[in-house]
């Protein structure tokens, strides 16, 4: 039996073409809310992203899809079509929230602002995401993932310390090859999109939120922006870090974190490494001389991860309380007796049976747990449902819209 | 202007460097008074550069002040039984308890959920750790490269062919704010409705396995682990960052279309781009990006970021800057958007700084106050708050309770 998420009651109208919106969208719906997700008739883009189960394109199972938009019902609705821009307006106005996520162009041109949405309905809260925000000199420019993590400053800073790179000037910035940028928008977005709901209840009316994925990126890195504010901006290839062993090495079969920073943690790694002749030299007598004497430390202790597997250093070094860690794959973490026991996967089953998984919740509610209250929609599979359920449509008046088949 | 959600709700943090520090900064930015509980014995940011004009001090230090503004300081010394007796005095009276020490300090204090629930039956706690507070692993020091690495985010990270890199910007813990700001608000919105509070536990590692899904998805599929493909796409091409001119200088581009590619190769002025087989789709173009790449190179080398950027964009294409964290700062467009704030404070003047990423009705909510000065709000709390008189509030101070 599934209980009453936080969000219980609430209704959203999702429309977008990024993973921002939908995964706003999405966390609203984890909470409770009853969410629609307006889909156009040919689908969402990231129905055709994959990956899918046997490499097998289909609609239905593309991974990041199925990930982005459980707790969503789907309604197909072409909202440029006039017959159907009314339903999708009628849907408005029944909704707490709509959630858009497009370039801010397309926001305008599809008339998605909230000035146009919520003159009848002043409850609704609006949640806007789009590259550069909707207001702005450069408001109007196009972008993605790339342009975001580049624009917002994570990218420059990547690789982050203890990681560093060998020729600033050609060893260009880096991401990551997920949809990072997406996700910080999406859960800020939610973020925005529940404090206007508690607004609203003070105030009584909704409002326009305009979310920009540039500062979405910039407002994780508060550290970073506070080195440039106080001091100037991080390079990329610092010299030391303060004190020091803080490296990210080559072991025997792949990299490592060694941090060994305060004297007890430097201590027990010399113990480790069978206290060294070295070990008691002048020059690494404080983490500050370690800093200073780095290029002639870091070969000496590539010695020692050299010799020993990414996994064997983790163990030696956490039974001492070093904080040591290797590069774990994909399936390292996946199957780590860690997130098993934690039972953070999802199980998932694709309809032609294959099994796998997808990345859980990561926030635990004692009262108002994470549920999966349904799988992701297939495409307008609740269309006539909602129709009905929300605006009283007539089974006629749904299949006059041409949106749903027979 | 949207009126503060949080006005009347006081928050008790015990927030250790980033994480929690800033999910409270944000509530407090939504109206929350918070009241930051410090013990001089263990401080972090405050004694961490970078600190104003070099200089080291508690009140100087950016790290500590740009996720600490418009806070209350309160110096306790949790190691005294009486410290602790007023660090539940201040949870009898707050709406929400948060910290991130590591597993089981607050409850070898007496400062655990089980242990505050008599005293607030209706308080919202949020205890956040790298590995969460259950599991084998919960006890493991992590900071956020370990918290990189373990996630796999570091194995979907690096340059074709090479090593799993770090992500900078230490953004395991803001992140990590963030799902806690939205449990947060939900918790206060479920409290609001039925009179309920409820303990929130956040794992860093599984916030960033969230950024996961289609590697984990092949990886329990069939066993596959993703490639490191360094900033290029499955089908976007060309999508990378590409020198300009001067030291260090980049742009990014990222294109979706056929339409997007003619216009970038017009500009561009590829040779024979019109006819070049090699170029005349994405299929085509992801077979030849090598060739590509260097062809962009050529041509945004010449030239200054802010110059690609435009020229393109007024083209249709998608392309962005590079910016490094003082180009953050000082981006026009940010500044004018009201993302960079810049509170005073009384040690250290006006420092630039980021605050929500978002708009409400075209103003930003919640202008950050200044950081607190350590100690700064003793005895409003412990006086005004907790109603300790004149001379007991002198004798906690003589012995080292409050500092």
């Amino acid at each position: 039996m599934l209980s009453e998420g936080a969000l219980t009651g609430l209704k959203v109208v999702e429309f977008t073409d990024q993973v921002a919106g939908s995964f706003c969208a999405r966390l609203l719906g984890d909470a409770g809310a009853d969410v629609v997700k307006v889909e156009p008739l040919n689908g969402d883009r990231y129905r055709r992203n994959g990956p899918y189960p046997g490499g097998v394109p289909d609609p239905e199972l593309s991974g990041l899809f199925l990930y982005l938009n459980s707790n969503k019902r789907g309604v197909t609705l072409d909202i440029e079509s006039s017959k159907n821009r009314s339903a999708f307006l009628d849907l408005t106005s029944e909704a707490d929230f709509l959630v858009v996520g497009q370039e801010s162009g397309e926001v305008e041109r599809l008339g998605l602002r909230r000035e146009l949405l919520a003159a009848a309905h002043p409850e609704l809260i609006v949640t806007s995401i789009t590259p550069f925000g909707l207001i702005g000199p450069n408001s109007s420019y196009l972008g993605d993932e790339l342009i975001a993590i580049s624009a917002g400053g994570m990218a420059y800073a990547t690789p982050g310390i203890p990681d560093k790179v060998g020729d600033p000037h050609l060893e260009p910035p880096l991401r990551s090859n997920t949809h990072m940028a997406g996700y910080l928008a999406g859960v800020q977005g939610a973020v925005a999109s529940v404090a206007a709901l508690l607004s609203r209840t003070i105030q009584g009316t909704g409002c326009e939120i305009d979310l920009s994925m540039q500062e979405a990126v910039a407002a994780v890195m508060p550290y970073e922006l506070a080195h440039a504010s106080y001091d100037e901006a991080k390079p990329r290839k610092p010299k030391v870090f303060g004190v020091m062993p803080n490296a990210y090495l080559p072991c025997q079969d792949g990299y490592v974190v060694v941090m060994a920073v305060m004297e007890a943690h430097w201590r027990n790694l010399m113990a480790l490494a069978d206290n060294p002749d070295w070990a008691e030299l002048e020059v690494f007598s404080s983490g500050v001389e370690r800093a200073r004497n780095w290029d002639a430390l870091e070969p000496l202790l590539l010695e020692w991860t050299m010799a020993h597997t990414g996994a064997e250093i983790a163990q030696l070094a956490q039974d001492k309380g070093i904080p040591c860690f290797p590069a774990y794959t994909v399936g390292q973490m996946v199957d780590s007796a860690h997130v098993t026991e934690r039972n953070f996967m999802i199980d998932m089953e694709a309809t032609g049976g294959q099994r796998f998984k997808l990345p859980g919740y990561p926030v635990r509610l004692e009262k108002t747990p994470w549920q999966l209250f349904r799988p992701a929609p297939k495409l307008g599979e609740h269309t006539a449902e909602v129709l009905d359920e929300w605006l009283g449509y007539s089974p006629e008046q749904i299949l006059a819209l041409g949106a749903v088949s027979a | 202007m949207s009126t503060l959600p949080l006005k009347g709700i006081r928050i008790a943090d015990f927030g250790q460097i980033i994480a929690v520090p800033y999910t409270a900064q944000m509530l407090a930015w939504l109206g929350a008074e918070v009241v930051l509980i410090e013990t001089e014995q263990r401080l972090t940011t405050r004694i961490w550069p970078p600190f104003a004009e070099a200089e080291p001090g508690v009140n100087r230090s950016g790290g500590f002040n740009l996720v600490n503004t418009s806070k209350m300081s309160c110096t306790l010394n949790l190691r005294d039984p009486e410290g602790v007796d007023l660090a539940k005095q201040i949870i009898a009276v707050s709406d929400v308890v948060m910290e991130n020490y590591s597993s089981g300090t607050m409850d070898r204090m007496g400062l655990g959920y089980d242990d505050v629930r008599p005293l607030r039956p209706d308080v919202v706690y949020l205890s956040l750790g790298a590995f969460g507070r259950t599991g084998p692993m919960k006890d493991l020091v992590g900071f956020h490269s370990v918290i990189n690495l373990f996630s796999g985010l570091a194995s979907v990270t690096g340059h074709k062919g090479s090593h799993p890199r770090i992500m900078g910007g230490l953004f395991p813990d803001a992140f990590s704010g963030c799902y806690c700001i939205l449990a947060m608000l939900e918790a206060l919105y479920h409290r609001a409705n039925t009179g309920e509070g409820q303990h929130i536990e956040v794992a860093m590692t599984e916030v960033l396995a969230t950024l996961l899904p289609e590697a984990v998805m092949e990886y329990t599929l069939d066993g596959t682990e993703p490639e490191r493909v360094g900033n290029r796409h499955q089908y976007k091409v060309p999508h990378n960052v590409f020198r300009c001119q001067g030291q260090e200088k980049w742009v990014a581009i990222s294109v979706e279309s056929d339409a997007q590619f003619q216009a970038l190769a017009q500009v561009a002025g590829i040779p024979g781009w019109a006819d070049d087989h090699r170029f005349a789709n994405a299929e085509a173009r992801l077979k030849h990006q090598d060739e590509l790449e260097p062809l962009i190179q050529e041509w945004t080398m010449g030239l200054q970021v802010e110059d690609v950027v435009q020229i393109l964009q007024l083209s249709g294409v998608p392309a962005g800057p590079v910016l490094d964290s003082a180009q953050v700062l000082a981006d026009p467009h940010m500044i004018d958007r009201g993302f960079v704030q810049s509170p005073n404070h009384r040690e250290v003047g006006q420092r630039p700084m980021g605050t929500f990423s978002w708009n409400v009705d075209g103003d930003r909510p919640g202008v950050p106050m200044t950081a607190p000065l350590l100690g700064e709000h003793n005895r409003k709390v412990v006086q005004e708050l907790l109603q300790v008189p004149d001379d007991e509030f002198e004798r906690l101070l003589a012995n080292g309770v409050i500092s």
